[in-house]
């Protein structure tokens, strides 16, 4: 389970990311007093253009980012003050985050494993198990700078799950993949969720949400503006689908900056 | 901690580029690059040696043939009268080949040379003179006016002063013998020593940058240090495990340049009077203390530097004037050899203590105080790098680019 309290994420800006960004403010507020709860079982879905805080919010839970007011705990770990028993219970996958080109993914996989303290035993066991489900065995021993980027993602995939965690994070967990290898990531996530498990994705992708989310939190510019279910969320904003949903909740809650 | 130092040697030795451009290739580029400059210099030596000269001789004195054919000068070079009356045009144009090489040297004796030299009496009288031309920017040329002083010049001399004094003990007043008091190994060290401390520095720093930059930058840039990051171990364990995986991979990388130094400075400088240089185990055990402080103070600062560093170009950036410090930190030592000792505090200074120590080492002359300083100062600035890398490696800022 995972508990979000009144997290908010203030960033330092330096006079170079203030070019960038265009502003004369010091300072960004990429998470606005976030409050949200995610249980077992369940696929929930951190929806927001680009930007929103959606990667920020889930840094923070995976224990990347510290909070600068509020809190985070994942499976009642505190992630500040026990980082280290979180990461045990999560995993993160985005596509900035990516596997030593110079290793297999055999090797990776052990190697991650025994960093999880897990014995060569369970190791073998597990990278038999999902070694099989994304067809990598085959490939096992190459070195992933010698791999497709679809090989590579099933290899992040795996080696990101070497330890069974309970919290699967994804962060846009289909953006640049091709078909058939976003149709992997997605069945996926639908069986974790079966087994169990907490998963939570962040997208842009209106259908991929629709589809995969139990439920769904809605983030622009930093705030949570909407949570619940596909049919909660279409209710509250009388949306003919989720885009539309979106685009009524953007209108009404995006301030451009001046 | 034991994975992660597991996986930094695995990374180097599970790829046989790595272990090409790491350990091999540094020995094949000594070893070559000596090797050159040894068969380079021995062919520059030789061809002099083979050269023949040409040289121009003007107002030859009546005896000059018949002292160059005892002297087996006028086989050594080629020699080429000109005649007292020589316009200026042939003059010059003698000069124009020195100039360009075509010719080695131009003689010009005083007119009645011979005469003059044995008329001498009193103070005040002529004394001839001779004028030699050539092209000291030209091996051939320097060496031909060398040859000629020695085969002609000094045997005239020699000749002359016979015949005026007849007994040339009559020019010796006294004589003056040397008596070296010296330490031999010193002696046998003190070349070794001005270049030992300059090598081995820049050797042990060059050896670790590559790595070390990869390591740290190049993970941050690759995006696999946040792979890691999220791993349930403690970050000061990752630190550990890289410091002394890149430390043992430096070591290792340093012995290779070592050793082929070994085999490939002979090759170089056999003809520079080196001779046997040996170590006794005292001094071994010394330099291999100062060498693996040396290592260990260069991975913390090369992955320091390399924390900062969004990727492994910044980190090289930031890296290169570090390098640049320590190799005139290396040099500056050089220049010290059998001057005044330095003072012992500054053995404390990291890698100009290191430096000293080095050349004390080199010429038998290490104290355990100094040696220890020069440890302990690097060590403790080991200790804080530590401290403090561990520190960024907790800092969201430096880690993530938050």
């Amino acid at each position: 389970m995972i508990e979000i309290k009144n997290l908010t994420k203030i960033y330092k800006l330096n006079k170079k990311k203030m070019m960038e960004l265009k502003t004369k403010e010091t300072t960004k507020k990429a998470a606005d007093n976030i409050t949200l709860t995610a249980k077992p079982g369940e696929i929930y879905g951190l929806l927001g253009p680009n930007g929103a805080g959606k990667t920020t919010t889930l840094r923070c839970v995976a224990t990347l980012l510290t909070p600068t007011e509020g809190s985070v705990s994942v499976c009642g770990y505190d992630t500040v003050k026990q980082s280290e028993k979180v990461r045990e219970n999560l995993c993160f996958l985005t596509n900035e985050i990516k596997l030593d080109p110079h290793f297999s993914p055999k090797y990776l996989f052990q190697f991650f494993g025994k960093l999880h303290g897990l014995d060569d035993a369970t190791i073998e066991a597990r990278r038999k198990e999902l070694f099989e489900y994304f067809e990598i065995t085959a490939f096992e021993n190459k070195r992933i700078e010698e791999l497709s980027t679809g090989m590579k993602q099933k290899a992040s995939i795996a080696v990101s799950l070497v330890h069974n965690p309970q919290v699967v994070i994804f962060d846009e967990p289909t953006n640049g993949l091709d078909i058939v290898t976003a149709r992997n990531v997605t069945d996926l996530l639908l069986k974790l969720r079966d087994e169990g498990k907490l998963v939570i994705i962040s997208t842009h992708i209106m259908s991929e949400a629709e589809k995969l989310c139990d439920r769904i939190g809605v983030i622009i510019d930093g705030k949570k503006v909407t949570e619940g279910t596909l049919s909660e969320i279409l209710a509250e904003t009388n949306g003919a689908d989720l885009e539309d949903a979106f685009f009524r909740l953007y209108k009404e809650h995006h301030k451009e900056e001046k | 901690m034991k994975n992660i130092f597991k996986k930094e040697l695995m990374r180097v030795f599970s790829d046989k580029k790595m272990i090409f451009s790491l350990f091999i290739l540094p020995a094949i580029v000594m070893i070559g690059v000596y090797s050159l400059m040894g068969t380079m210099m021995n062919k520059m030596e030789s061809d002099i040696e083979e050269h023949v000269s040409v040289t121009y001789v003007q107002n030859v004195p009546e005896d000059f043939k018949a002292l160059a054919a005892q002297t087996g000068y006028d086989v050594a070079a080629e020699i080429k009268y000109v005649a007292a009356d020589a316009s200026a045009e042939e003059v010059e144009q003698i000069k124009d080949d020195i100039l360009n090489g075509d010719a080695d040297l131009f003689v010009v004796f005083d007119k009645e040379f011979l005469a003059k030299a044995e008329a001498y009496q009193n103070a005040g009288d002529p004394i001839p003179g001779v004028k030699l031309a050539y092209n000291s920017t030209m091996n051939y040329s320097s060496a031909a006016k060398s040859m000629f002083e020695a085969m002609v010049l000094d045997v005239y001399e020699t000749n002359l002063l016979q015949n005026r004094f007849g007994n040339m003990d009559l020019l010796t007043v006294f004589t003056s013998e040397d008596e070296l008091i010296i330490n031999e190994d010193k002696a046998n060290g003190l070349m070794l020593a001005s270049m030992l401390p300059y090598f081995i520095i820049m050797m042990l720093f060059a050896g670790a940058m590559g790595l070390c930059v990869d390591a740290i930058a190049g993970e941050k840039e690759r995006g696999t240090m946040a792979t890691m990051l999220l791993s349930p171990v403690k970050r000061s364990s990752i630190v550990f495990g890289k410091l002394f995986g890149l430390s043992v991979l430096s070591a290792l990388s340093s012995v290779v340049y070592a050793v082929s130094m070994i085999i490939a400075m002979p090759m170089a400088m056999g003809g520079l009077g080196m001779g046997e240089i040996s170590f006794s185990v005292l001094q071994i055990v010394e330099l291999l203390g100062i060498m693996v402080s040396l290592v260990l103070f260069n991975v913390c600062i090369l992955c320091l530097l390399s924390v900062f560093a969004k990727n492994s170009k910044e980190a090289s950036a930031y890296v290169t004037p570090v390098y640049m410090v320590v190799i005139v930190l290396g040099m500056l030592t050089m220049f010290n050899v059998g001057g005044t000792a330095p003072a012992t505090s500054s053995y404390a200074i990291p890698i100009y203590g290191s430096s000293l120590a080095i050349q004390a080492v080199a010429s038998n002359e290490l104290t355990l105080a100094q040696f220890g300083l020069s440890v302990a100062g690097n060590i403790l600035c080991v200790l804080v790098m530590v401290v403090v890398i561990t520190k960024l490696f907790n800092n969201e800022k430096v880690m993530m680019n938050a």
